[in-house]
């Protein structure tokens, strides 16, 4: 009785462990049960495609990449298995897209547009372009790097072993001496003007506004007395001129006076006369002065 | 020093004599047969509790310290795929191989040594009966087959929990750790722990039986023998973790 007791415990054990390998393997591997449908697509050498690898439709996980066959034209015969209830729209195409960071890879199938009709099972899905996987992305990396390392190992050719440094620093030395001089000078001009300011606020200061304002009051009084002094004087002026013109050209007796040379003659006579009278008077002064008291 | 008992040789030379006693015992199938099915009773259904156990707090262990291992930017559904990796590849077949040189490795060191030192043994050569046919072939059968079969529930209640624990537990969500589960996943991956879980279950069955059978007069030489048995095969059973790895690891590059 222990006996068969024992061989029905191993046997359930033994089939519960073969029903979890089973299902479990086949679960991790495509996803379910079902295998699927198939569908073909022909992608070129190194596109990094291995069995058990998911096939993606518009981004929905729909299958699982079955085989991978290696042609010597090239390319690699992949074959997926969709699941039967997802159908793949016509004019969709096939490309390898990295899956994750650990540079696995996927299978992404991106049609046009919505389509009613669909691949046909053992259909071939056409390829379409291959986006960067790690590799290539690692690969551009690598590039930039040797760039970079040829630029590094130029500059420092030409900045350490040639002197350039040396030279930058001698020349931002020169500039930082003369933005310091630049400094000392505008300094003293600063001083400079701040002396003259003050002077200036002091002189200012100095100033009496009420003083400034009577003088300039004065200065406008001044002023207004001398536009009308300059009116009158003008007038005068004009006055004047009208009395010379009519004494120059006019009949009048001063008119004569200055331009008849017979009164100049005339005067000088009568002042020589005047001036002999005079000696004469000096000379003989009782002859004209009698002076007689009592 | 080197032809002495307590040489490495001589230990070696010794256990190569009872490999070839046991495989000269595998033809005498009669013997051995009836007792095979007892044999996996004991060791395999018997131990299934133990191993679950262990299994599901290291699955879930596994799962929660992975998700807050990963930094920013890191998409959660590493956490599947780390605790599958873990857990098939490594801590599956390594936990349940040592859990069970515990507690299935040292009955049998107990129990043939028990029957050496009472000369049972000697009484079944009496009776014209290979005592490794009956005592130690149905063993290393019985470990040889359900060590894997062990393994094979351990992997699938550690992922289990891990599953339970990183979407009940984190903010892991059941798609992200199904794609991760997924990815990357080559069958080769439960072959490569089932050849480890069957070299363990070998190397248990092997090194206790024949630390049983060489067991000293008495119940202290009883003692010393399983302990000694346990300490070998769990050595053993790391080394030939390693050994295994070094051959094999190549093969699961994804």
């Amino acid at each position: 009785m222990k006996k068969k007791r024992d061989d029905v415990l191993v046997g359930l054990m033994v089939v519960v462990t073969v029903t979890v390998l089973v299902l479990g393997s086949l679960w991790l591997a495509r996803g379910g049960l079902s295998k699927g449908y198939p569908l073909y697509a022909k992608f070129p050498w190194g596109a990094g495609l291995k069995q058990g690898q998911p096939v993606w439709l518009v981004g929905v996980s729909v299958g699982y990449v079955d085989d991978v066959k290696l042609k010597q034209d090239g390319t690699l015969i992949t074959t997926f298995r969709i699941q039967g209830d997802y159908k793949v729209p016509l004019g969709s195409s096939a490309t390898v897209v990295p899956n994750g960071i650990f540079g696995d890879a996927a299978v992404a199938l991106t049609p046009k547009g919505p389509n009613p009709r669909s691949f046909n099972p053992g259909d071939t899905v056409p390829v379409g372009p291959s986006n960067p996987g790690i590799a290539a992305l690692t690969g551009k990396a690598d590039s930039i790097a040797t760039s970079v390392n040829a630029i590094t190992t130029s500059l420092q050719r030409e900045l350490v072993a040639a002197g350039g440094i040396r030279d930058l620093r001698n020349a931002l030395a020169g500039t930082n001496r003369l933005v310091t001089e630049f400094g000392a000078i505008a300094a003293q001009q600063s001083n400079q003007l701040t002396a003259t300011m003050t002077s200036v606020r002091r002189i200012t200061g100095a100033v009496d506004p009420a003083k400034v304002d009577s003088v300039v009051g004065n200065l406008q009084t001044a002023s207004a007395n001398m536009m009308a002094m300059s009116s009158d004087l003008k007038a005068t002026s004009q006055k004047l001129d009208a009395i010379i013109s009519k004494v120059d050209s006019g009949p009048g007796t001063a008119a004569k006076l200055i331009n008849d040379p017979g009164v100049y003659n005339d005067v000088r006579a009568l002042l020589q006369r005047m001036d002999s009278l005079i000696a004469d008077v000096k000379k003989n002064p009782k002859r004209y002065i009698n002076v007689k008291v009592f | 020093m080197i032809a002495g008992p307590r040489s490495l040789f001589y230990r070696i030379g010794q256990r190569a004599y009872f490999a070839r006693d046991i495989g000269r015992a595998l033809a005498d199938a009669k013997t051995y047969g009836p007792e095979t099915i007892r044999q996996m009773r004991n060791i395999g259904v018997d131990s299934l509790p133990l191993a679950a156990i262990v299994a599901a707090f290291i699955g879930a262990v596994t799962a929660f310290q992975t998700r807050y291992q990963l930094f920013n930017g890191v998409q959660l559904s590493v956490v599947g795929l780390i605790s599958r990796q873990s857990i098939i590849l490594e801590l599956g077949p390594l936990l349940t191989g040592l859990v069970l040189t515990g507690r299935v490795g040292a009955r049998i060191t107990a129990e043939i040594g028990t029957m050496r030192v009472t000369e049972q043994i000697d009484a079944l050569e009496t009776l014209a009966y290979d005592p490794v046919a009956y005592l130690v072939v149905p063993r290393l059968l019985a470990a040889l087959l359900m060590v894997p079969a062990l393994t094979i529930l351990a992997d699938a209640i550690g992922v289990g929990t891990a599953f339970l624990t990183a979407t009940v537990a984190t903010d892991v969500t059941p798609q992200a750790f199904s794609e991760g589960l997924r990815l990357a996943f080559a069958p080769f991956q439960i072959v490569y722990s089932i050849i480890k879980a069957t070299i363990f279950g070998g190397a248990i069955a092997f090194f206790c039986s024949y630390e049983g059978y060489t067991a000293n007069v008495g119940a202290e030489g009883v003692g010393r023998s399983t302990a000694q048995a346990v300490v070998v095969t769990s050595v053993a059973i790391l080394v030939l973790d390693a050994l295994t790895a070094l051959l094999l690891a190549p093969y699961l590059q994804a």
